[in-house]
């Protein structure tokens, strides 16, 4: 598989009035070509940070990259000067954002939103640049769309709203589509389509996709790995089954145990104590630890590597070192485990006769 | 039988009455709340369900239709005293936490402005003791009371929010969305907030939310909103476990649940209400499925449905 995005040890660091704050804390990853990588986590994880800085779109003036690269084409992102980055905005790498009200021009019909990254980027004239436009909201499901074309977005609904965005961001084949929580201001039902639009989008057009969320259903839905951040960094990664049914990082056990499940009566739901940490002072050893209880002594004093578990999983934690002690993760993450080969709680049998 | 808190006959909130442009947001609903229990309002955005309860908690004069809390009806024209009673008795919690608090006013002055109307408090220690220990009870400490809501996260915000509606000691809380703004891990903390409280102090909750599988978890009854109309109304377990009504599966069959292998099979059932197909003679109304299992249909469709029906196995 073709590496198309490599994101090697990124920090990067808001400068505000209170200090410098360390969004960003090492961050690595790679993006293949053709599949989806899900990146989960809490509100001020980075994930959002992490997506924005590929796209740089952090205002100049207060953010700072401190350290890594961000590789496409054979390009450095976060060294290229503003004008090639603008090449590749848009055209690349382009950006579907999470609120589709917000997202769009009220005072531009859509038409000439979805060719203005057309016009932009590809000689091509006004005439073929509007049936292309034409073409795409076809493509995204909105019907009529010859005189559709010509409306505002007000004239349209949340759902319709988030077709035209995916449009525009389409119209130049990007190779790589940033998905920042492009479903959490839907519905389940428009959300539903909203992702069965983007599969579909995928398999036809060939393109990569980063898809932030932290609605655990829907990276289930549609990830092919998964990435989950806390605290600025990366604490696992992994293919999707890997995630969902092996997890390692308690961080991982805690997010998976706070969705209320269908068949199960449970009495109380879990919820993971305490609050992120302030990446004003980011805490010395892992920062998941004062929040976790299977924090380990050495956690607070030294952040943990990354441990291998399988060539394609990978997870930050100190309980994977061969001298930890060996715990027992929540009930509910045993039941899960039980379902994978090559997890130590795995049974041959398909789970318990 | 259990007690009956809230009812609701008949109610019909038609916007731009007899315009072209008239919106039947409720069209005839009909459900009662029992002391104590947690009713879930579910449906798609637009279906009526917050119209619902900003016309229970009177934020909205109905077109038609009864609201009766505690046998009264909320709609008639009271006292000044009698309305402030009411008011103190049913409080709401808003979807959005950065919107429903004022940004101007400490958190003090915004959990204590009920106190202060209600005349709650006798003297300012009073006061001051009493915003202190609703602090404490939702999770916040007592130096948060000096604070501006700016100050604060997403989740401690509707803790705030949930604070406000908790000092006037209050009956009935209608909790419009209040989890929808939030991250997972913080709506977990939020929903069992709202389950302590309710255990603790008695309350009744009209829950409204999008999301189905928090509202399964939290609520002991559910009503299905679509297109201003009560589709279908269970209990929790029954609504899931044997949906009825097209919509109803439709809407549960969009649920993403945190489980790939599921997620790889899982087939949409998407609803269409044409396929009804309602002829003009037929008579489409709200019918028993099942002890406390009502479906919206005709009664073409309820003798299918009964067929089909599978009992609880016990």
């Amino acid at each position: 598989m073709s590496k198309i995005l490599q994101v090697k040890d990124l920090e990067l660091s808001f400068h505000t009035f209170a200090g410098e704050v360390k969004a960003i804390r090492g961050v690595n990853f790679d993006l293949n070509k053709g599949e989806t990588l899900a990146i989960v986590g809490e509100s001020g994880s980075g994930k959002s940070v992490t997506t924005k800085s590929i796209m740089r779109l952090l205002p100049e003036s207060s953010s700072e990259f401190k350290n890594g690269e961000i590789l496409f084409d054979g390009k450095d992102l976060t060294k290229l000067p503003e004008r090639e980055m603008q090449k590749i905005r848009g055209k690349d790498i382009s950006m579907i954002f999470q609120d589709p009200m917000t997202s769009l021009n009220p005072t531009m019909t859509i038409g000439k939103q979805i060719m203005e990254p057309i016009l932009k980027h590809q000689k091509v004239s006004k005439a073929k640049a509007r049936k292309v436009a034409i073409e795409l909201l076809n493509m995204v499901g909105i019907p009529n769309a010859e005189n559709r074309y010509k409306m505002y977005p007000h004239q349209f609904s949340g759902g319709q709203r988030q077709r035209i965005v995916i449009a525009t961001a389409l119209a130049c084949n990007p190779q790589i589509l940033i998905a920042d929580e492009p479903t959490t201001a839907l519905d389940v039902t428009i959300q539903a389509q909203i992702l069965e639009l983007m599969k579909d989008i995928q398999k036809k057009i060939d393109t990569s996709i980063i898809f932030i969320t932290h609605d655990l259903g829907v990276v289930a839905n549609v990830a092919d790995r998964v990435a989950v951040m806390y605290g600025g960094m990366i604490v696992e990664i992994g293919t999707v089954d890997e995630i969902f049914y092996n997890p390692q990082h308690p961080y991982t056990w805690g997010l998976l145990s706070s969705m209320p499940s269908m068949d199960l009566n449970e009495e109380k739901l879990y919820a993971i104590p305490g609050t992120p940490p302030d990446l004003l002072n980011p805490p010395k050893g892992d920062a998941f630890a004062l929040r976790s209880e299977y924090a380990l002594k050495i956690d607070m004093e030294q952040p943990p590597p990354f441990f291998r578990v399988s060539d394609t999983h990978y997870a930050a934690t100190w309980l994977l070192h061969p001298q930890a002690p060996q715990v027992e993760p929540p009930a509910g993450i045993i039941e899960r485990m039980r379902t994978f080969p090559g997890s130590r709680y795995y049974e041959a049998t398909g789970g318990r006769a | 039988m259990s007690d009956v808190l809230l009812e609701v006959k008949n109610l019909k909130q038609y916007f731009n009455e007899g315009k072209a442009s008239e919106v039947r947001a409720i069209d005839d609903i009909s459900f009662a709340i029992n002391r104590g229990e947690t009713f879930g309002l579910v449906g798609e955005s637009g279906c009526g369900k917050s119209t619902t309860g900003r016309t229970i908690i009177r934020l909205y004069d109905a077109t038609d239709g009864e609201v009766l809390f505690n046998g009264v009806n909320v709609q008639d024209k009271k006292t000044k005293a009698a309305n402030k009673d009411f008011n103190r008795k049913m409080q709401m919690i808003f979807q959005d936490p950065y919107a429903s608090l004022n940004p101007r006013m400490k958190v003090m002055d915004i959990i204590a402005e009920g106190i202060d109307v209600h005349g709650l408090a006798s003297s300012k220690k009073e006061r001051r003791e009493k915003v202190i220990s609703l602090l404490e009870t939702v999770g916040l400490n007592r130096e948060h009371a000096e604070r501006y809501p700016h100050e604060f996260s997403g989740g401690q915000r509707q803790r705030i929010g949930i604070a406000r509606a908790l000092a006037v000691d209050p009956e009935f809380i209608i909790a419009d969305e209040p989890i929808s703004a939030l991250d997972v891990s913080i709506q977990a903390q939020v929903v069992n907030l709202l389950k302590e409280l309710q255990e603790e102090r008695g309350l009744t909750y009209l829950f409204i939310a999008h999301d189905l599988s928090m509202v399964k978890y939290i609520s002991d009854r559910i009503g299905v909103m679509y297109f201003g109309k009560l589709v279908e109304m269970a209990s929790a377990d029954e609504l899931y476990r044997n949906p009825m009504h097209a919509y109803t599966k439709s809407l549960l069959s969009a649920i993403p649940l945190p489980d790939p292998i599921y997620e790889r099979s899982r087939v949409r059932t998407p609803y269409n209400p044409k396929d009804h197909n309602y002829g003009s003679d037929e008579h489409v109304e709200f019918r028993e499925i099942a002890p406390e299992h009502f479906v919206l249909c005709s009664d073409k469709e309820f003798e299918e449905m009964k067929k089909n029906y599978v009992p609880k196995e016990s």
